[in-house]
């Protein structure tokens, strides 16, 4: 177990630099995800955890001793790759054995081990395959396996579950997230998926462009997005975002007119989520819009407005029914959050 | 309707084609094996006379020694070029203007003719005027006025340098395009699992070239067997019959000595090599699929 501390960390590739300038510091025991949209940086950021890239300028400190010029076998990391990464011509059991035999561990220790943990994961079936005779899950399972098997201060796993199939990614999303109860291991994990980051972390870096543009819990990411890139990353289907302006405690945009409690201002962006709107009185609705389209999730019924050139979305009961193109109102549910940005810098505004 | 013969028809004149070139020539030298056959005594083939030519191979102390050094040249040239086209590829392995430009002028050495290349080496081994010999004795004084192609072992040295020198650039090629069906990960996995470069080379990079090495042995053995050219043109199988390979004592007995028979015998001798050989080889090939696939 260890910290993770990035200090003033830059990133080029000859003329094209990929990150800026970084801090990060990942806490001991910690579960950090680092979430962004393709190259947004965040797989970079772990490759230079790793080792596998080296750092341009500034810092690395694993467990406060400065890692910068170690080799990757020497920063005592383990890493699940996206591809996992195996050895095709090793079996099962020589995969995930394979560190231990870096380190000299004689053959009968290093099989029992690899067999506890391969119960652990159950492969204790599967020693004697190959990679190329298993499922997508299995080798995930492997990747895993061998990632484990020794102990290390850290985890890097560069979206691990990507490959997997819809069903087995939330299986494999539990297990991951129980591993990590167990084992307790700082762990660093990068995915472009909204959903496994919200799950997992217990903080999420969001990343863009090479630069940490919010660092929080999921509840505060999700609850207070620091700007409008946040806002529209975070959640699915993902906050409605409406140009307008403020004049006397009401924002007015097309078919809008909301009242908020916020100084006036000419121009603004006013963010609500789907499940922060809910189906109101077409006559009395602050929000009232014909109906672009209704779509049944099972447990709600998304339904998409247009209000002028802006698609707003609301998640209504799922036994919701209306004709499309019909006039709906729609308001904001009791105690749903209302959030503004200022468009020219896309930051929150204060309320 | 479809005509059921002419599929038949169209593939008549490629099939012809190969029956002339490849099928004739080889049942007839085959057949010549079996017969006694001196151009200096008779225009057509004679008697036939069993296995004669054959047992007179093996009791031939010359083609022995022809069989000799040809294993000695095969084994060398073979390991040589592909420890060395491997190591070249992967120093090349990586992308970027240096290394682009050495690829490219690597098509140099494999684009010359052999026969060319014995008769340069002829030249830069000559110990009075020849650039490499000059060179190597300005280097090494205990070098100096060495008569390179006069002694059997760097003569046989030479000819090995000519063939490897020949053949590594097309073999760094095909390592190359190995070495890219080489997963990133496997290698970067290794490394964060601990392993050394060396350990990476060895247990990570290697037995994922295996498909590839074994088709790099392959036709260099069956290339490095039928060693001809520089032969003729560098050393002439000299000095004595020290770099005689069995290509070229064939060769001898049938267009010096003009023994038809003999000739054609021993020819099949050295085709039997290479089908044993090539099988081997295909065996060894097979059984790693097996293990990738199964």
């Amino acid at each position: 177990m260890a910290e993770v501390r990035l200090e003033n960390v830059v990133k080029r590739y000859g003329g094209f630099t990929a990150l800026p300038k970084l801090d990060l510091h990942v806490n001991e025991g910690e579960f950090l995800v680092l979430l962004g949209p393709s190259g947004c940086g965040k797989t970079t950021t772990m490759r230079l955890i790793a080792g596998l890239e080296e750092i341009t300028e500034g810092d690395l400190l694993i467990g406060g001793e400065r890692v910068n010029d170690k080799e990757p076998k020497d920063r005592d990391i383990a890493m699940v790759f996206q591809n996992y990464g195996l050895y095709p011509h090793m079996s099962v059991a020589d995969n995930i054995g394979y560190p231990l035999k870096l380190r000299g561990l004689g053959k009968s220790e290093r099989m029992a081990q690899v067999r506890k943990v391969a119960e652990k994961v159950e492969l204790g079936e599967l020693l004697d395959r190959r990679p190329s005779e298993l499922s997508g899950g299995q080798r995930q399972r492997v990747a895993l396996a061998r990632a484990i098997v020794r102990r290390p201060q850290l985890f890097l796993m560069d979206e691990p579950l990507s490959n997997l199939d819809a069903k087995l990614r939330v299986t494999m999303r539990a297990e991951l997230k129980h591993m990590h109860h167990e084992m307790g291991i700082t762990t660093v994990y990068v995915t472009h998926d909204q959903m496994e980051a919200m799950t997992l972390a217990s903080r999420i870096v969001v990343m863009n462009k090479g630069r940490i543009v919010q660092l929080d819990t999921p509840e505060r990411i999700y609850s207070e997005p620091a700007d409008l890139f946040v806002a529209d990353f975070i959640g699915s289907p993902s906050m409605n975002l409406i140009h307008g302006q403020i004049a006397g405690g009401t924002f007015t945009a097309e078919g809008i007119s909301l009242p908020v409690s916020a100084p006036d201002r000419a121009k603004v962006v006013l963010g609500i989520r789907p499940e922060d709107l809910q189906i109101s009185d077409a006559s009395t609705a602050p929000i009232k819009a014909p109906i672009f389209a209704l779509e049944l999730t099972g447990e709600s019924t998304l339904v998409t407005l247009r209000a002028g050139a802006t698609q707003l979305c609301a998640r209504g009961a799922a036994d919701f029914r209306a004709k499309m193109d019909d006039t709906c109102g729609l308001a904001p549910r009791p105690g749903g959050r209302i959030h503004l940005f200022d468009p020219e810098s896309g930051l929150r505004l204060p309320s | 309707m479809r005509d059921r013969g002419l599929p038949f028809v169209l593939m008549a004149p490629a099939f012809l084609i190969v029956l002339a070139t490849t099928l004739y020539p080889l049942s007839y030298s085959l057949i010549t094996s079996f017969r006694e056959w001196r151009l200096t005594r008779q225009r057509r083939p004679g008697d036939f006379v069993g296995i004669d030519n054959y047992t007179g191979a093996f009791t031939n102390h010359e083609f022995l020694s022809s069989l000799w050094v040809t294993t000695v040249f095969v084994t060398i040239s073979v390991v040589a070029t592909v420890v060395l086209a491997m190591a070249l590829a992967l120093l090349l392995r990586r992308t970027g203007r240096l290394h682009t430009f050495v690829r490219i002028i690597l098509i140099l050495p494999f684009a010359m003719s052999p026969a060319l290349i014995g008769v340069s080496f002829r030249f830069m081994f000559n110990p009075e005027f020849g650039v490499l010999a000059q060179g190597l004795g300005a280097i090494f004084p205990f070098l100096k006025g060495v008569a390179w192609l006069a002694d059997p072992r760097f003569a046989m040295g030479i000819l090995i340098v000519t063939d490897v020198w020949h053949w590594v650039p097309y073999m760094t090629f095909m390592c190359l395009g190995g070495l890219t069906a080489v997963p990133r990960e496997t290698e970067e996995a290794a490394r964060i699992d601990g392993a050394s470069g060396f350990r990476i080379l060895w247990e990570i990079i290697l037995p994922q070239m295996r498909g590839v090495l074994v088709v790099v042995a392959i036709l260099k053995t069956i290339f490095a067997l039928k060693m001809f050219d520089q032969v003729v043109t560098l050393t002439g199988g000299g000095p004595g019959a020290s770099t005689e390979t069995l290509a070229y004592f064939v060769f001898k007995v049938g267009f010096h000595w003009f023994d038809m028979g003999q000739a054609s015998a021993m020819a099949w001798i050295l085709t039997a090599i290479m089908m044993v050989i090539s099988i081997w080889y295909v065996r060894l090939l097979m059984s790693e699929r097996k293990l990738v696939t199964a």
